[in-house]
């Protein structure tokens, strides 16, 4: 049979059956371990008479018995110890004055105390405690049930509840009630959000969330989650009544999923779905204003890129409508890259093709928001070889020698100006000259100064084709030397042009680090192409500058501005981003000149908004968050977040307002609370305990 | 086997006549003391003792032996119980065994080790100390 | 004033020149960050040095109007990379580049899909210019 070992300092044999270890006794049978300052082993009656004090840790080591004294089975299986305290997963703490084991499997407490909480000697009142007449421990199923459980928060009793079942704390999948959340809206009441978890097996599993609110809000969220051999889905949805709008059930439906296809190709999902444009906003979801629900499937590899997908578009914003936006778009894109053998340099193909529908069927352009014809539909077939080879000529200029080919065939129907076909074949050739500069000081930091000029021939024939795709022009870093700006394919940046810059970096591993961008582009005519705000208008372009600091501290900043010759602003924006030990800080500035015909913005963009966090205390995390729309004169969002996190409870309390306001979006102030038992029920990640003082 | 009282096989009337055989004798009548070497076997009752070499101490009237001190690896054995040692004392009179150095008494299915035991035959009681370790079943015998 | 051309003949930079292989692309950004990165260091010739990469973005809604619409986004995007000697693996240098690019939702759906690729794309060039830009100052700590 099994045999049990035990070790001692010091071990008496008496005259008659029994064993006396005295001095550090262990005893170990079957992986259960116990520990002890004195052990009579009565080898008549087969049983263990222990002295405390008494550790007894079970196998795994998740389930720990602290205990006085105690009568136990030789194989530690069944018995009595008292005056005990049962420690599980080394988070919930079950005292009581008897804790008997019945074989091996289950242990039973009579009046209990259990709380994770750290007891001082100072203020033995821990922060929650739940007390019980008795509590049975399965250590196979890991269950607690509790029998005349009371819940009591800093000693006061809050709800008494006749019989309790829990999982304990190192059952990862566990069906039951998640963490509560309390949720204040000035639309919606307060309300309680109570999640239960349902493990269904393995791999899937089910979480249904009522939520009632003061206001006669009911509603009831699903999420379903199921890991597949080859991928997983998220699906997650809520069907609602509320007094927003009276007698109609809102609701929605966001899923995912992804799934690994052979030949390594990956199938994305992605469907959002909404009753009605304001409900995400009113319940907290999400703030997005355009629902995208799409089916992707791509590939990459180093020198090959495939991707086909289908996109719905569904607008939640009030001057858009759903008829006459795109709001079907069908692509397909193969792109090779290669290199050109006795040529040499880098080449690539992109073939493509594209096609979107709207639903309306009106060729002429109606009251709505953009200057194109309700109902037109576009498919595009295109096809682009693009081909560069560099030199280094002496005195260490990089000259490099580029090309773009590319030729469109465009279909568009359902509008009156527009339909018909039309085609586009498309070139453009530059030579780069690059002249990087080196030079090392003596604190280590290394400086690059790398002037660049561009000289670009292109042709200048649009052939008269609507442009769509291609109305939303930026200008940075990385279109400072393009062959062609233009987002999309239906332009193409026509005419001859040089593209002028130069980068400076400084460059210090221990140190700081900069880069600093300067550019503008001389075009030989002005074509009109671009709007204003782009910064690319007119035959000489805006200056560009752009500026990088990363600061070891964990500072970073990146800012752009383009500006004319005599300092107009027409674009500038930055972000700012700190992560120090106690304070991190997400700051983003904006400042867009107005552009109503290009960019569909009738009023320059002035906004400033920032996202702060800062550890107040060990356990106190506090959250700033704000914008400020300095056109519109007042904020658009404000929210401050508290976060109070021990060994035993974790506390998050949220408060947002939120100022915008449409004719179906209103300003509403949303007041978050939710509180966790850790240890109980949530896998939240126990937070320093406080020092006993 | 009648109903056997565990260890109570350490228990030894220590007033049975002592035998001692050995390939060597050797006698030092200065001190009073004899040492036995080589394969030495002592046997008093159904307790044996065997050593690689024991010194026997007289009592001072120079005829009954005062104390055994055997050494160089001890085996004892009593019935169903044997103990070893590295080295081991026994004092007739209080009937004590005091053997120590890597002590291994096994009896049935349990077994104990230690750095020093010290056993009562009269009343078989015994007392092993220095990190002691057994090995029992639990449910066994 | 102390600088001298980097590709001036034996310069250190021109040891990068053909001889930087960079990891595979697993993602659209990944494809495009290996196509800059080959354009400015040429393609593999002669494997001397290895450029590891992870790239990080998120896009942040930015430019939020009074009447709750999100008329802007800033796609940032960090890049954390190793160069590695080819043969022994040991690590030569490494860093962190961050920076952002914008794109408007101002436009038609169709407008806003557009500008968000290309503003994808023009984030990792512009960050693959940044690390070119290291590694050439770097260059005379190339084995």
């Amino acid at each position: 049979q099994e045999t049990a070992s035990l070790i001692s300092d010091r071990l008496s044999i008496t005259g008659d059956t029994r064993l006396i270890a005295e001095g550090n006794v262990e005893v170990f049978f079957q992986g259960r371990s116990l520990r002890a300052s004195r052990i009579i082993y009565d080898q008549a009656a087969d049983r263990l008479l222990i002295e405390g004090p008494i550790v007894l840790t079970e196998t795994g080591g998740d389930t720990l018995i602290l205990a006085s004294q105690a009568d136990l089975a030789a194989d530690l299986s069944e018995g009595l110890l008292t005056s005990a305290r049962m420690v599980l997963n080394q988070q919930l703490q079950l005292a009581a004055n008897e804790i008997q084991r019945i074989d091996g499997r289950y242990t039973a407490l009579n009046s209990v105390v259990a709380s994770s909480c750290k007891v001082c000697a100072s203020h033995p009142v821990p922060l929650w405690e739940i007390r019980a007449a008795r509590v049975v421990h399965d250590q196979e199923e890991r269950q607690l049930y509790f029998d005349h459980a009371q819940f009591r928060l800093a000693g006061v009793p809050v709800f008494y509840i006749p019989r309790l079942r829990m999982p304990d704390p190192s059952l990862d999948r566990a069906t039951g009630f998640l963490q509560p959340k309390l949720r204040t809206t000035s639309l919606l009441g307060t309300g309680l959000k109570l999640p239960y978890f349902i493990a269904l097996g393995e791999n899937r599993d089910l979480t249904v969330t009522p939520y009632i609110t003061t206001k006669g809000g009911r509603s009831v969220e699903l999420r379903y989650r199921q890991a597949f051999r080859t991928g997983q889905i998220d699906v997650t949805g809520a069907t609602s009544r509320d007094d927003i709008l009276p007698g109609e059930s809102r609701g929605y439906l966001f899923a995912t999923g992804q799934f690994a296809l052979p030949e390594n190709y990956r199938l994305d999902l992605k469907l959002q779905a909404v009753s009605d444009p304001a409900y995400l906003l009113d319940y907290g979801i999400s703030d997005t204003d355009r629902l995208d629900s799409r089916i992707t499937i791509d590939r990459t590899r180093r020198n090959e890129y495939i991707s086909g997908r289908v996109i719905s578009f569904q607008s939640l914003r009030d001057d858009e409508d759903n008829n006459t936006l795109p709001s079907v778009v069908a692509d397909l894109t193969f792109h090779r890259r290669f290199s050109l053998g006795p040529l040499g340099g880098e080449g690539g193909l992109r073939l493509q093709t594209h096609n979107h529908w709207r639903s309306s069927s009106d060729p002429l352009d109606g009251p709505d928001d953009d200057l194109i014809a309700d109902g037109r539909d576009l498919s595009r077939i295109s096809a682009r070889l693009d081909w560069r080879r560099s030199f280094l000529l002496p005195g260490g200029v990089e000259a490099v020698l580029l090309g773009e080919a590319s030729g469109d065939i465009y279909s568009v129907g359902q509008d009156a100006t527009y339909s018909g076909n039309y085609s586009r074949s498309h070139t453009a050739a530059g030579v780069e000259l690059r002249w990087p500069l080196v030079k090392a000081t003596g604190t280590g930091a290394m400086h690059v100064i790398e002037p660049i000029a561009q000289l670009v021939w292109a042709d200048s024939d649009n052939n008269g084709i609507p442009n769509e795709d291609s109305t939303l022009l930026e200008f940075d870093e990385g279109n400072l030397f393009s062959l062609n700006r233009f987002p999309g394919s239906d332009a193409v940046e026509q005419g001859r042009r040089a593209n002028i810059g130069m980068i400076w970096t400084r460059y210090d591993p221990r140190g700081w680090s900069m880069a600093l961008t300067m550019g503008r582009i001389y075009r030989e005519r002005d074509y009109g192409q671009f709007g204003p705000a782009s910064g690319l208008a007119g035959e000489t372009s805006d200056w560009l500058a752009g500026v990088n600091f990363t600061l070891p501290q964990g500072y970073s900043l990146a800012a752009r501005a383009t500006f004319d010759g005599d300092f107009e602003l027409s674009k500038a924006e930055g972000r700012l981003s700190l992560n120090r030990d106690k304070l991190a800080l997400a700051a983003s500035m904006l400042w867009v000149e107005a552009d109503p015909l290009f960019e569909n913005r009738p009023t320059p963009t002035r906004e400033f908004s920032f996202d702060a966090s800062w550890k107040a205390s060990q356990q106190l995390t506090t959250r700033l968050v704000g914008s400020y729309d300095f056109e519109g004169g007042r904020g658009t969002l404000a929210g401050l977040g508290l976060e109070y996190r021990t060994d035993c409870i974790a506390v998050d309390l949220s408060l947002s307002r939120r100022f915008t306001s449409s004719t179906n979006v209103t300003p509403t102030t949303d007041f978050g609370l939710s509180f966790e038992l850790i240890g109980i029920n949530g896998k939240g990640a126990a937070g320093p305990s406080r020092r006993c003082s | 086997q009648e109903a056997k009282i565990a260890f109570g096989g350490l228990a030894q009337d220590t007033s049975l006549p002592v035998e001692v055989q050995a390939d060597s004798l050797s006698v030092n009548n200065a001190d009073g003391t004899a040492i036995f070497a080589g394969n030495v076997l002592v046997g008093q009752g159904e307790m044996k003792l065997s050593a690689a070499s024991v010194k026997v101490e007289y009592a001072t009237d120079g005829k009954a032996i005062a104390r055994l001190h055997a050494s160089g690896g001890v085996t004892i054995a009593n019935l169903a119980d044997a103990a070893e040692a590295q080295e081991a004392v026994y004092t007739i009179d209080s009937g004590t065994i005091v053997l120590t150095g890597d002590v291994l008494l096994t009896q049935g299915p349990s077994a104990l080790s230690g750095q020093k035991l010290t056993i009562n035959l009269k009343d078989g009681t015994g007392v092993m100390e220095g990190r002691v370790s057994t090995v029992f079943v639990p449910g066994g015998n | 004033c102390g600088f001298t051309p980097a590709y001036a003949p034996g310069g250190a930079a021109t040891r990068l020149m053909g001889s930087v292989r960079v990891a595979d692309p697993s993602d659209k950004n990944g494809f495009d960050f290996v196509e800059r990165i080959e354009e400015r260091l040429g393609r593999t010739e002669e494997r001397l040095y290895d450029l590891a990469y992870t790239i990080r973005t998120d896009s942040v809604g930015v430019g939020l109007t009074t009447d709750q619409r999100i008329t802007r986004y800033n796609l940032t995007g960090v890049i954390d990379y190793t160069l590695t000697d080819a043969q022994t693996g040991a690590r030569i240098t490494g860093g962190q580049v961050q920076s952002f690019t914008s794109y408007a939702a101002t436009g038609s759906t169709v407008a806003g899909l557009a500008a968000e690729e290309s503003a994808a794309y023009r984030l990792m060039r512009l960050l693959a210019d940044q690390i070119v830009a290291r590694l050439i100052a770097e260059a005379a700590k190339l084995p």
